[in-house]
């Protein structure tokens, strides 16, 4: 009997446009289109950025120092046009005004600086809110820097290596894997916990209040069928659409890294596919599924419980901030999965997969993370139970 | 066969409905010790205002609902004890009744066939009959959601027929209904009477129930106020029709209380 429950209400769901927008379009398409945009966009800002000719004001002379070296840069770190003014103010309303770019002022005379060996002070005024401009200056005074420093210690007759008392090396021992897993790998999570929420969401909506709202709860409760064999048939449906849902979103987020091009380099991709593992996939289902039936465990005695779709959504809607939450954890730096972050619902599939995803998984930690939400699962599934047995939940 | 035996129902009222009934009580008694039979050949109509209990009495015969106190027997099955027994003996329609819109005559019809264990060849004769007795072979595959409101209501008296039940429980079954549309579950209540099945039907339409049925029980507020057959309700009318009659008689019992 559940198991054509289930055959119908699956029947059913999937020619509802609803459940399958949520089901297997959205999560589908949704990271081949998000990537692709983005990185156009990037792409395209960062060209524009470093190809695009800038208009840089220097207060002074066509002979300051400031003004000659800028002018001696090759156009390497980009095309510029240089503007003197003669005082700051008229520089910074065109700076403001968007006339130029760049601004940059000496502030004491570099004569007397060079002769003396003092610093000379430079102010460079840019505009926050323009992309790259900083980027640029800094690119700019970086080389002037190196040029002034070593001119310096020439006219001190001291080799720079003297002034250099320590050459440090950092050397990362992680492996690419290691690396991806801990930097990039809190994503995965994120991804198909928030996916699994949202593709349990519509079926419950539709299998539970729909048919409340509909009246066809109660000839379906006039059949010779156990209440629990009508929730379990519907709960499969449910689950099933949250593992599809958070399936699709993996896929189509691979199929992106593997079609777009994100600049990230062989290596990067190869430590992907290094992860792919059929160990990789099996254990990730089984965080994934006590989670999904834990999710439809927590959705459907809300959806007995509403009258209405529309109230079963706008109880629902808050509670994707309560499942996302958990979810980010895994993508905060420094936590971990411990003894104690492996018994909190959400968070240790979060952390696991993290750690999954690293290769630097405790496999004690795992299987109490999965004995947790079995756990969680189970009652999840019995609230659900009690929820549906009562007689004013489930008639309108 | 249908023997109900002083049957109440009592809900638990949550503080959201106190507040929408504006009741300091904590429970609602909704049917309060009725007792009736409804023999089978015969059509039983359940006749009351807005509210009196009707629906929630034919929820307890159909199982939805247990009573919290009081037996009810199907066809000699204690539905109290053995509901899912009791189900397999009773058909039950609304006027409210939804379908599945998303779905098929055909799809729907084997489903509920598939939930009462009709066998596949059963299932297929069954289908064969009443699809040409409702008119329903041009629009069996069509989804149900693009169907009129007739052809709807036929899938639903398909539906609740596809069992062969001995027992046939109508909730308002006309309600919302047009005159056309009507004259379906008319021709439906009557053919089962033909056939010797136990119809019980709950109505405010007095020329439905002039039309049809041969007991009658009037239920307000709760409790049963008459309960004979239609014969006996004619010959002791005080007043000049039905409709008044049924009117009187609520009116008498509110006086009295």
């Amino acid at each position: 009997m559940i198991f054509t429950i289930f055959k119908k209400e699956l029947k059913d769901s999937l020619r509802d446009r609803r459940t399958l927008m949520s089901m297997l379009v959205i999560p589908i398409i949704l990271f081949p289109i998000l990537i692709n945009i983005v990185v156009f966009v990037s792409k395209n800002l960062s060209e524009d950025i470093a190809t695009r000719e800038i208009k840089i004001g220097v207060v002074g002379t066509d002979k300051s120092f400031i003004y000659t070296e800028l002018s001696s840069l090759n156009e390497q770190v980009g095309k510029k046009k240089l503007v003197i003014y003669k005082d700051t103010a008229s520089m910074l309303v065109d700076l403001k005004n968007d006339s130029i770019q760049l601004g940059f002022f000496t502030h004491n005379n570099e004569a007397i600086a060079f002769k003396e060996m003092k610093p000379l002070a430079i102010t460079v005024y840019h505009n926050g809110s323009d992309v790259g401009m900083v980027e640029r200056a800094e690119a700019y005074m970086k080389l002037i820097e190196q040029k002034a420093n070593l001119n310096r210690l020439k006219s001190l007759n001291i080799n720079a290596e003297q002034v250099t008392p320590l050459k440090t090396a950092y050397r990362n021992i992680a492996s690419d894997k290691e690396m991806f897993g801990k930097l990039a790998g809190g994503m995965l999570p994120y991804i198909f916990i928030i996916f699994g929420f949202i593709g349990c969401m519509y079926p419950a909506i539709d299998l539970f209040t729909g048919e409340k709202e509909r009246g066809t709860i109660e000839t379906l409760l006039t059949t010779p069928v156990a209440r629990w064999q009508i929730l379990f048939g519907k709960m499969g449906v449910v689950v099933l659409s949250g593992i599809t849902a958070a399936t699709c979103s993996l896929l189509g987020l691979y199929f992106s890294i593997q079609t777009v091009d994100l600049g990230a380099g062989v290596e990067v991709m190869d430590t992907i596919n290094s992860i792919l593992s059929f160990q990789f996939i099996a254990l990730l289902y089984l965080l994934l599924i006590p989670l999904t039936i834990f999710f439809a465990g927590i959705l459907i005695p809300i959806t007995i419980y509403a009258k209405t779709f529309k109230e079963a959504q706008s109880i629902i809607t808050p509670l994707n901030i309560v499942i996302i939450i958990p979810a980010m954890v895994a993508l905060t730096p420094g936590i971990e999965l411990t003894t104690i972050t492996a018994c909190i619902p959400i968070v240790n599939v979060a952390l696991a997969t993290k750690d999954l995803i690293a290769g630097t998984l405790d496999y004690g930690l795992v299987a109490l993370s999965f004995v947790v939400m079995v756990a969680v699962a189970i009652i999840a599934v019995l609230v659900s139970y009690k929820r549906f047995g009562r007689e004013d939940s489930v008639i309108n | 066969m249908i023997k109900v035996d002083n049957i109440y129902k009592e809900f638990i009222l949550s503080k959201q409905q106190q507040k929408e009934l504006s009741t300091k009580d904590t429970s609602s008694i909704a049917v309060r010790g009725i007792s009736f039979e409804c023999k089978p050949g015969r059509v039983f109509s359940l006749l009351g205002p807005n509210g009196a209990g009707k629906t929630t009495t034919l929820r307890m015969l159909s199982t939805i609902f247990k009573p919290t106190q009081g037996s009810i027997f199907i066809s000699n099955i204690d539905a109290v004890k053995f509901p899912n027994e009791a189900r397999r003996k009773i058909g039950f329609l609304t006027g409210s009744t939804g379908l599945y819109n998303r779905l098929t005559p055909n799809e729907v019809i084997d489903y509920f066939g598939s939930l009462y264990g009709v066998n596949e060849k059963l299932l297929m004769e069954r289908k064969e009959k009443l699809y040409a007795l409702l008119n329903m072979n041009d629009f069996q595959n069509k989804r149900i959601g693009k169907l009129s409101t007739g052809m709807k209501q036929k899938v639903s008296i398909c539906r609740t027929m596809i069992h062969d039940p001995e027992v046939v429980v109508f909730d308002e079954p006309t309600s919302g209904l047009d005159v056309i549309t009507a004259e379906n579950i008319i021709d439906l209540i009557k053919d089962c009477k033909n056939q010797g099945k136990t119809v019980i039907f709950s109505s405010h339409i007095m020329s439905e129930v002039d039309l049809l049925c041969d007991d009658i029980a009037i239920i307000h507020k709760g409790s049963l106020l008459y309960n004979d057959t239609m014969e006996q309700f004619r010959n002791s009318m005080q007043a000049e029709n039905l409709t008044a009659e049924f009117i009187r008689i609520i009116h008498q019992s509110q006086v009295k209380q």
